[in-house]
């Protein structure tokens, strides 16, 4: 098994909780498939996540299995069984890891693979996907994995969000957008009724989504604090941070977390205590999932007075009252549409500024609200979802508000041979020099 | 380049070589073409008096232009065809439709949009389902997309002109597939290099021109006298867009014959008509969505993994037996999620038939052909 790297230090107590928190999860899955509980592979962002939790279904996070196995750099075995299988090395990294996980598995008749980071992830009883929140391969996973998994069943639910277009009016097509949606989402409360001969709660299912209501309002409430001068949190912890957020949706400890998160952020405020002792510059995390195998870089620039106190990435959640949602009685419909103004809700901003798009207006946001001084990008070699329009949106950016120092690094996600720390810093140093010239400039 | 009629491969290879030749002379009529990527309704873009235009890429040609503007994890097809419009090779569109058919192509819609400014874009989300909620879907979105072109030519689309389109769609895959027949004897009448121009060429085509051109393909090449030869090992091809004759010189060169292909130019748009129904948006989306077969749908009809397999990849066994083919090739793009991700259940089922099959990874670029042909030819040689 690959060595274990030093643990990334965090600047808050909450960071400092999540590994716990996801080994947790996993523990979870695999205890709840030893006791016959249902486990369901399923993906993060998914608008699945109240209806998992009020049917008391165990989720089993396939992109979080193969970020551990990253982070642990634990995940070329994984990799390689999977190009043995055929699968190019140009694919999602988050995908082919799992996929060589399962082939794996099923070489060795069921068996977990040996060694595996955290104990593995449970065998499932059925899987969850969507097409196409958010990605290719919410839908192209699940049919992958069951060459291996040939007896569990699954559900791919269709969601869209209306796509930008600066002569029309999202609210024009958002009706058939949201029908569609409720729809495919009672067409998961069946299949999963089906599959666990359980009923729906409806009292509990609308509790929760009020509970999400409240949990996306404190978990913005904290992040807010980060516009503090110095941040009390940057990018690096929020890469943990986002845990509950994530995976959580829908408990109640997924909301304690972002109150104590408030409370701590809230009193390091008070006392000015920021992520490094002499904040020189400030950055945006603009774009990209970020190297699991190399959180550490954070800290790097942190070394050099460079704070993270925002990032687009992760930052799955907005305010509720922002989102002008009507008042609407059943609980699916609050789901969708909830999640597809999430995505639509900085489309009227890009319209009100010409040659601008909703990616852009939403980093200028950041930009003047975090008091940001550059933004790094990630570009991931074999995510396409992500990292497909990042040099756009550092063109617009330029062209329609205005010069801002901006770095593009490129690696992977999981993929560790991607990645060459020496050069990575070598050209964060340089950045550094960018940054520090263009204030003076200025 | 005058070309005599009757000569319908000769034309062929003109509009081949001179891709969107045609269309660009037509613009000179006051024709105007809206381009395209990958999969969309043609039948409207038609319907609205527009030439669809299939924006294709050129392998054989390095990409410039398009590297300080699209990244290069993208599909490399979608980067040749970008970087071809940045250069201008379709400086006569008036417009340009794009689906949602993979990530590498609707997250590259807004680079498409800014750096390409033409008056008219519109986006499609076309679901990856086929379920009766995600027709309905469809259906709206269907009508969206019609009420933009209305908008943008401030012409109504009638029934009438839907239907028209419609009809004429149909005649063209019925013509079509009469080209493809011409590939089943067992010395086949018409080349696979042969086929590859003429399914690449006639997507630049105004759908009537299309049909006139392949009739005159199988008039022509049915009263061929063809040379006693051998028997040619029969190849089919499967990939996605597969545009250029590259690989099939390859296979052909070695004396095998390429009879069969699954790709995006080629059977997969071929190989079902649309119903006439009473409102032709509901056949239009029925068609596009059922009856397509792409690795960008989802499709499980709720029975045993082998029973979906079926639904997925029946049409190859199909093609295998009706074609009489003796071995698969599939080329996946670099990059390609939807194709990549189905690479082993696809070479299991085809293996399954008893048929042999090689799957290669390629850049859609000539610089990897001389790699392709060594691993081709060897493959090939296992057959003999």
């Amino acid at each position: 098994m690959a060595e274990e790297r030093k643990q990334r230090m965090t600047a808050t107590a909450a960071a400092a909780k999540v590994p716990k928190m996801v080994r947790a999860n996993f523990t979870a899955n695999l205890k709840a498939k030893e006791e016959g509980r249902p486990v369901a592979f399923s993906f993060i962002v998914n608008c699945y996540d109240e209806i998992l939790r009020a049917m008391d279904i165990v989720p089993a996070w396939a992109e979080s299995y193969s970020g551990i196995c990253a982070a642990k750099h634990d995940a070329a075995r994984f990799l390689e069984k999977a190009e043995s299988q055929n699968f190019s090395r140009s694919l999602c990294t988050y995908a082919t890891c799992g996929l060589g996980f399962e082939a794996w598995r099923k070489e060795l008749g069921g068996e977990m693979p040996p060694d595996a980071p955290w104990g593995g992830i449970a065998r499932p009883d059925f899987i969850l996907g969507t097409g196409q929140m958010l990605c290719d391969l919410r839908y192209k996973w699940p049919q992958a994995v069951q060459h291996y998994l040939q007896d569990v069943p699954a559900y791919i639910g269709g969601f869209y969000w209306p796509p930008y277009d600066e002569n029309m009016d999202r609210k024009e097509v958002e009706n058939y957008y949201l029908k569609y949606a409720v729809k495919e989402l009672k067409g998961a409360i069946a299949f999963i009724e089906k599959q666990t001969q359980r009923k729906m709660d409806w009292a509990k299912l609308e509790e929760l989504t009020d509970l999400v209501d409240r949990t996306w309002d404190m978990f913005i409430d904290a992040y807010e604090l980060r516009k503090a001068v110095p941040t009390p949190m940057d990018t690096g912890d929020a890469m943990n941070t986002m845990v509950p957020l994530a995976f959580m949706l829908g408990t109640q400890e997924a909301y304690d977390f972002y109150k104590a998160l408030y409370d701590e952020l809230k009193e390091k405020n008070a006392r000015k205590e920021g992520v490094v002792e002499d904040e020189k510059y400030r950055l945006l995390w603009g774009a990209g999932l970020p190297p699991w195998f190399a959180l550490s870089d954070f800290q790097y620039f942190n070394s050099k007075g460079a704070v993270f106190p925002a990032e687009r990435t992760y930052r799955e959640a907005e305010r509720i009252e922002r989102l002008d949602l009507p008042k609407l009685s059943d609980p699916l419909e609050r789901i969708a549409l909830r999640w597809m103004r999430y995505w639509t809700n900085w489309y009227d901003a890009a319209r009100r500024r010409k040659g601008s798009i909703p990616e852009v207006e939403r980093l200028i946001e950041y930009i003047e609200d975090y008091k940001i001084d550059g933004v790094v990008f990630h570009k991931a070699f074999s995510c396409r979802t992500w990292h497909a329009g990042i040099m756009l949106q550092a063109q617009i950016l330029k062209e329609v508000y205005r010069e801002i120092p901006m770095l593009v690094l490129e690696g992977d996600i999981v993929d560790f041979s991607s990645y060459n720390e020496a050069d990575t810093h070598l050209r964060i140093d340089a950045f550094i020099e960018v940054m520090e010239n263009f204030k003076n400039r200025r | 380049m005058e070309i005599l009629k009757g000569n319908g491969l000769a034309k062929a290879e003109s509009y081949y070589e001179d891709y969107g030749g045609r269309a660009r002379a037509l613009k000179k009529e006051g024709k105007r073409s809206i381009g395209y990527i990958s999969v969309i309704p043609l039948e409207i873009i038609t319907a609205a008096g527009f030439i669809p235009v299939r924006i294709k890429g050129d392998p054989r040609k390095a990409v410039t232009k398009a590297d300080s503007r699209m990244e290069t994890l993208v599909c490399p097809f979608l980067r040749s065809a970008f970087d071809l419009t940045l250069e201008g090779r379709y400086d006569y569109l008036d417009g340009i439709a794009i689906p949602h058919t993979c990530d590498s192509v609707s997250r590259t819609y807004d680079v498409w949009k800014h750096n390409i400014p033409l008056p008219y874009y519109h986006f499609l989300n076309i679901p990856h389902l086929d379920d009766a909620p995600s027709m309905e879907f469809f259906i709206d979105i269907l009508r969206t997309f019609v009420k933009s072109l209305e908008k943008y030519t401030g012409k109504e689309i009638s029934k009438e002109d839907l239907t028209n389109a419609v009809e004429a769609y149909n005649a063209n895959r019925r013509t079509m597939r009469t080209v493809y027949d011409l590939r089943k004897p067992d010395r086949p009448l018409i080349s696979g290099v042969e086929m590859i121009k003429l399914l690449a060429a006639v997507r630049a085509l105004p759908v009537d021109e299309s049909t006139a051109l392949a009739r005159e393909v199988v008039e022509e090449v049915k009263a061929r006298k063809m040379p006693a030869m051998p028997k040619p090992a029969r190849v089919m091809i499967i990939g996605d867009q597969i545009d250029d004759t590259m690989l099939t010189e390859i296979i052909e060169n070695t004396g095998a014959q390429v009879v069969m292909d699954d790709i995006l130019v080629g059977s997969k748009l071929y190989y079902a008509d649309m119903e006439a129904t009473r409102d032709p948006i509901e056949g239009i989306a029925e068609y596009y969505l059922k009856k397509v077969s792409l690795p960008t749908f989802y499709r499980d009809k709720g029975g045993s993994y082998e029973e979906n397999l079926e639904v997925r990849f029946g049409h190859l066994k199909r093609f295998i037996s009706e074609f009489n083919v003796n071995a698969v090739i599939l080329l996946v793009y670099k990059n390609c999620d939807p194709y990549g991700f189905e690479v082993p259940a696809t070479m299991s089922y085809i293996e399954s038939l008893g048929t042999p099959v090689f799957y290669v990874e390629d850049e859609y670029s000539s610089s990897s052909v001389g790699r392709l042909k060594t691993r081709i030819e060897a493959f090939l040689e296992t057959l003999t």
